[in-house]
């Protein structure tokens, strides 16, 4: 009996501080080799070189990225509070609204890949948009739907309900209950949601692969464009170019803003506990 | 004038509701639609269980069996959950039993670090340390199902940790004060309470990071060397989704090999909604029984 228990001690300690250390290798690790290769010129300039990409910087990739992920979140959060919308003060039938969340919880396991496959036959071919900004970002979009629609329900199940009941009861119409107690009380949980949302989106480059994202150095200047994302750079410069420093300054870029974001996010979590 | 203006809300929400609920619906049917080609032409038992897939005319007749790719997936997704099952599962354990609150508000969010990481970043990883290594330790080739399965398992775990940990620290809110009175210590409680009673929860943890296993692309296809052969351990293997990723770029719209990718990605697909329902319904049946 004793030995049971200490052995469970041991392997739960030793669990944890592998995975503790796993976090901290992880950024560690990208940090300090990536740190070298950034600087200003690397943030701001376009990719150079004869295979492109092992020399200049990685700024199409940066602006390309944040194109897409804007998009993508609009597209998301318009659609996914809509529908959390629907579901928790439009609704009146139990089965309706289990039967979204059900769907919702399918497609979030719909894997990166499909949607990128979807998106292509879809967007890219049948309306015929070719590889562009905005048939990847709505990719994108359409893959962090059910993440911001399953947090946006959950924020808005979360507010007050005596305070809803009281505002209803007064004859206040629904619409003007929504727009004024409930947004206002769920807005940092929608913050977080799109935050968290967002850095999915920005870090995902199977969507992107058939869609959007093609090698090339320039700027991009409308939505009909296709452009270069972060994490699709990176898979790039380690398949085909021989710029080891340069990858590790892109994985470095994109690290910093999970880290970024990722501590945002949970600091709004906290104000709103306490 | 407020009616209609209520109305129009209504009438928004509903709409869009239903263009999200669509899109599932309308994916699958795409889907479906543009893989018939290749299930009429080939068949969808060789489909499945060939073994040869030899998409562009050489010499002989195109051979489009998946069977090596299926196997594939499911080798380096049962072996990933297995690595993350041993760690997530000891990992909350400590995390329910060993700190309090407070400290445990600090550790949640800095483990769930590990979702934020592009899928990217873990191939990249990957790539210089697992792989690296495994050639160091002797291996002429580092990419294999074993690299691909260690990358993963570091990928699901915080999936698995956050689903434990929930049912976990409802157990240890539940047994505390019996325990405390009884005089019994904290790790005893952890032992013998505490895990045998979330044993369901760790189940619905297993589903969910079996489900994001098997549907990751990048990272695996990053270590996995890519070559279509039966899979063995220390061997290269090919995933269904990095067989798409990488063959779609050059296979010729309208093309039996086209269609046929589609195949592979509906095939994907069922497999994961498949899961995903089945978890759905047992996660609805223990919460009703009360057990998460």
């Amino acid at each position: 009996m004793k030995n049971k228990t200490r052995f469970i001690r041991l392997w739960a300690t030793l669990s944890f501080l592998l995975v503790f250390g796993t976090v901290l290798f992880l950024f560690l690790y990208v940090f300090s080799k990536g740190a070298g290769a950034v600087s200003w010129e690397f943030l701001t300039q376009s990719p150079k070189g004869t295979v492109l990409g092992t020399e200049g910087g990685i700024l199409p990739a940066i602006v390309g990225s944040f194109l897409y992920t804007a998009i993508a979140v609009l597209f998301a959060s318009v659609l996914g509070m809509g529908t959390a919308l629907y579901q928790v003060f439009y609704c009146r039938r139990r089965k309706v609204s289990d039967a979204i969340s059900l769907i919702m919880q399918c497609m979030a396991g719909v894997p990166s890949i499909v949607m990128g496959l979807f998106g292509y036959s879809l967007l890219v071919l049948a309306l015929g948009w070719g590889k562009c900004l905005l048939a990847g970002g709505i990719t994108q979009g359409i893959m962090i739907l059910p993440f911001i629609e399953v947090r946006a329900e959950k924020a808005f199940r979360e507010v007050d309900s005596d305070l809803l009941a009281a505002s209803l009861a007064m004859g206040v119409s629904r619409s003007y209950t929504i727009r004024r107690i409930v947004l206002p009380q769920a807005v940092g949980q929608l913050t977080s949601a799109i935050i968290l949302g967002g850095c999915y989106a920005m870090g995902a480059a199977a969507p992107l692969i058939f869609t959007g994202a093609v090698i090339l150095s320039r700027v991009p200047t409308n939505l009909m464009q296709p452009a270069m994302a972060l994490p699709y750079h990176l898979y790039i410069l380690l398949t085909q170019g021989t710029s080891p420093a340069n990858a590790y300054g892109t994985a470095f870029v994109m690290m910093l803003l999970v880290l970024l974001s990722n501590t945002i996010a949970t600091f709004i979590t906290w104000r709103k506990l306490k | 004038m407020p009616k209609t203006k209520d109305r129009l809300w209504h009438l928004m929400a509903a709409m869009l509701a239903v263009l999200s609920v669509g899109l599932l619906l309308f994916l699958v049917a795409f889907l479906l639609h543009q893989s018939l080609p290749a299930i009429r032409a080939v068949g969808l038992r060789e489909l499945l269980l060939g073994t040869e897939w030899r998409p562009v005319i050489y010499q002989d007749a195109p051979q489009y069996g998946l069977f090596h790719m299926l196997l594939s997936t499911v080798y380096v997704s049962v072996l990933a959950v297995l690595f993350a099952l041993v760690l997530g599962v000891g990992c909350a354990l400590f995390l329910a039993c060993a700190v309090g609150d407070r400290l445990r508000a600090l550790l949640v969010p800095y483990i769930d670090l590990l979702a934020g990481i592009p899928s990217v970043v873990y191939g990249f990883v990957g790539l210089y340390v697992v792989v690296r290594t495994m050639e160091r330790l002797g291996r002429a080739a580092g990419e294999s199902i074993l690299a691909g399965s260690i990358v993963l398992s570091v990928m699901i775990l915080p999936y698995m940790i956050s689903a434990c940990l929930h049912t976990m620290v409802q157990l240890r809110h539940r047994f505390e004060g019996v325990s405390a009175a009884l005089g019994v210590s904290r790790w005893y409680m952890a032992a013998e309470l505490i895990l045998p009673a979330s044993g369901k929860g760790i189940l619905v943890s297993t589903a969910l990071a079996a489900g994001r296993a098997m549907g990751e692309t990048m990272a695996v296809m990053m270590v996995m060397g890519n070559a279509v052969t039966r899979p063995t351990l220390l061997g290269k293997g090919e995933t269904i989704s990095s067989l798409i990723a990488l063959e779609m770029g050059t296979a010729e719209v309208g093309s039996l090999h086209f269609s046929a990718l589609y195949t592979a990605g509906l095939v994907l697909l069922v497999l994961l909604l498949a899961i995903n329902i089945g978890f759905s319904l047992l996660r609805r049946k223990l919460n009703r029984e009360g057990v998460l």
